[in-house]
């Protein structure tokens, strides 16, 4: 048995932020082939860019799952670039420490975090790429809606995007 | 203290309470040298002499033939080492994918030495494939090395018809009966085995001693040499308490045997049973096989991790085992269920229960109830369980 803190392993026995979001803004599904683990991430991002919820499910050790659960809870509410950030250090430190031969197992977050951020913005410079084409400019765009800055383009806007993408897409304008 | 319960008897096992008590006069004080000439400590050569008796009869072989080790380790690496030297025109070493590392460690530093290493392959059900057995032995072939029985799978191999082979071609037959010795009943003599490895604390002994049986009239090379004791074949001060231990343990095998097996082959496949009801997922490893020990089974929980199983058994005070461990960043999953065709991800699901005759229904239902739930909890937050 590995010496894990009380805070680790009431994060394994009680992880925060488990299962899966309706449509997210962003999904990933990442596996570590050295460990054998693997980990799926959904995220939402709100106007302001920031996380505002994330849910995970893993295959992995107590290490692994509790440091899923940690870096989940750091991660909520953070401006995406502020929570790409965090370290293993930090995710070992919130864990009130850590063996360090179960530093690896942080690092799946990371790679589930980055991925899940990766096809957020994919997803959005699909959406993007659309309007302009037909020369409309959003003033945001998120995954699942639009804002647009006029009551002119919203039409186009939507029955173009209902055409492009098979998935629904809220357009208002704000 | 909860009560614990043990289920990882092919790790190791409890000193049986009667094996304590045969040992404990040899630390106090009976503390001579069986070597000596004074009577005070030539006196424990009766004790050696009998435990010798008592594990050669666990056998069915001959007190003579029978050579006190340090263990397991030592026996195999005696058998493989020593073996490969008697003959120069005889280098090779035949032994199979699901060895214990102690013979297929050793048979790969003996390759790196210029010895010849055919590996044999078992089946889906961890069986070892007589033919692929057969076309690796040859004239060259020292030495044929077969495990009795897996360690994680429990199944046991044709002893038999291994032995027939070496035979055919003219060479030695060892198996690795560590796992096998005082669970199941062996023979030497009449399945043609020429040396047998076996470890005193897999069966209620103490740990730090076994033997190597090797069929009389044969010159294995010493392993370790020295002061000519155990005839030559293994020097070093006797371990009296130790040897005494063995001598005892094996004599309550062989009473286990005859009375209480089967009571530990039931609790096991109630076990199975019950696991296989109550837990989404879960398979037995090499359930088909035709032969396995009483004791030992390897469980695969589909989607969920087995470490992290182990963890939560162990917080409620039941201790199994996994065939591998998320320590340094690269799990090696058990080189056995990848002969056997387990891909990665089952292999990292993999659970190993070990009974023993000290094993009682109570801890088998309480194991039970412990994974009903635990692995409800990780399946639901396993990603593979959709």
């Amino acid at each position: 048995m590995w010496k894990y803190s009380d805070i680790l392993m009431d994060h394994f026995m009680n992880p925060r932020n488990v299962g899966s979001l309706e449509s997210p803004d962003g999904h990933s599904e990442v596996g570590s082939p050295q460990c054998g683990d693997a980990m799926y991430l959904d995220i939402d991002i709100d106007d302001q860019g920031c996380i505002s919820e994330i849910a995970f499910k893993t295959f992995g050790c107590a290490g692994a799952i509790a440091s899923a659960s940690a870096l989940t809870e750091m991660a909520k509410g953070l401006p995406i670039e502020e929570a790409l950030k965090i370290r293993n250090s930090q995710i070992a430190e919130f864990l009130g420490g850590m063996p360090p031969e179960k530093f690896h197992c942080s690092v799946m977050g990371h790679q589930a975090l980055k991925a899940a951020v990766e096809d957020f913005r994919a997803r959005c410079e699909e959406i993007e790429a659309i309007l302009k084409k037909a020369g409309v400019t959003p003033k945001l765009v998120r995954p699942g809606r639009v804002y647009l800055s006029s009551e002119e383009d919203r039409d186009k806007a939507k029955s173009l995007l209902a055409e492009k993408l098979d998935r629904e897409i809220s357009v208002e304008v704000k | 203290m909860m009560d614990t319960v043990y289920l990882d008897n092919a790790a190791t096992t409890r000193v049986a309470p009667e094996v304590l008590e045969a040992m404990l006069p040899f630390f106090e004080a009976q503390y001579g040298n069986p070597s000596s000439f004074h009577s005070f400590g030539s006196s424990h050569m009766d004790a050696v002499e009998k435990a010798r008796g008592q594990v050669a009869r666990l056998l069915g072989a001959k007190a003579e033939e029978v050579f006190f080790t340090s263990g397991g380790t030592e026996s195999d690496n005696q058998a493989l080492r020593g073996s490969v030297k008697i003959d120069p025109t005889r280098r090779g070493i035949v032994t199979s994918a699901v060895e214990h590392p102690a013979i297929l460690e050793t048979a790969r530093v003996l390759e790196k030495e210029g010895c010849s290493l055919g590996i044999a392959t078992v089946n889906e059900n961890g069986e070892l494939d007589l033919d692929s057995l057969k076309a690796l032995v040859n004239q060259q072939t020292a030495i044929v090395s077969i495990m009795a029985a897996n360690n994680e799978t429990g199944v046991i191999m044709p002893l038999r018809e291994i032995g027939e082979t070496a035979k055919e071609e003219g060479a030695l037959f060892h198996t690795d009966a560590v796992q096998m010795v005082g669970k199941s009943p062996i023979d030497v003599h009449s399945l043609g085995i020429d040396m047998l490895s076996l470890s005193a604390h897999k069966l209620h002994g103490p740990k730090g001693v076994g033997a190597i049986y090797i069929k009389k009239g044969l010159q294995i090379p010493p392993l370790i040499t020295g002061g000519h004791q155990e005839r030559g074949v293994r020097s070093g001060t006797y371990n009296v308490p130790g040897i005494v231990g063995l001598g005892k343990a094996s004599e309550l095998a062989l009473t286990h045997l005859a009375d209480s097996v089967a009571e530990e082959r039931k609790l096991r496949e109630s076990l199975e049973r019950r696991i296989k009801e109550r837990c989404p997922g879960a398979f037995i490893v090499a359930e088909n096989a035709a032969e396995r020990l009483p004791g030992t089974v390897t469980v695969i929980f589909r989607g969920i991790e087995s470490e992290a199983v182990l963890t939560l058994l162990d917080m409620q005070g039941i201790f199994a085992s996994s065939g591998s461990a998320c320590s340094t960043g690269s799990k090696d999953p058990s080189h056995v269920l990848y002969a056997m065709g387990i891909d990665y991800t089952l292999a990292n699901s993999a659970l190993r229960f070990s009974l023993s005759r000290y094993t009682g229904e109570e801890q088998i239902a309480r194991t039970v109830e412990a994974l009903e739930v635990i692995v409800e909890r990780l399946r639901r937050i396993s990603p593979y369980t959709q």
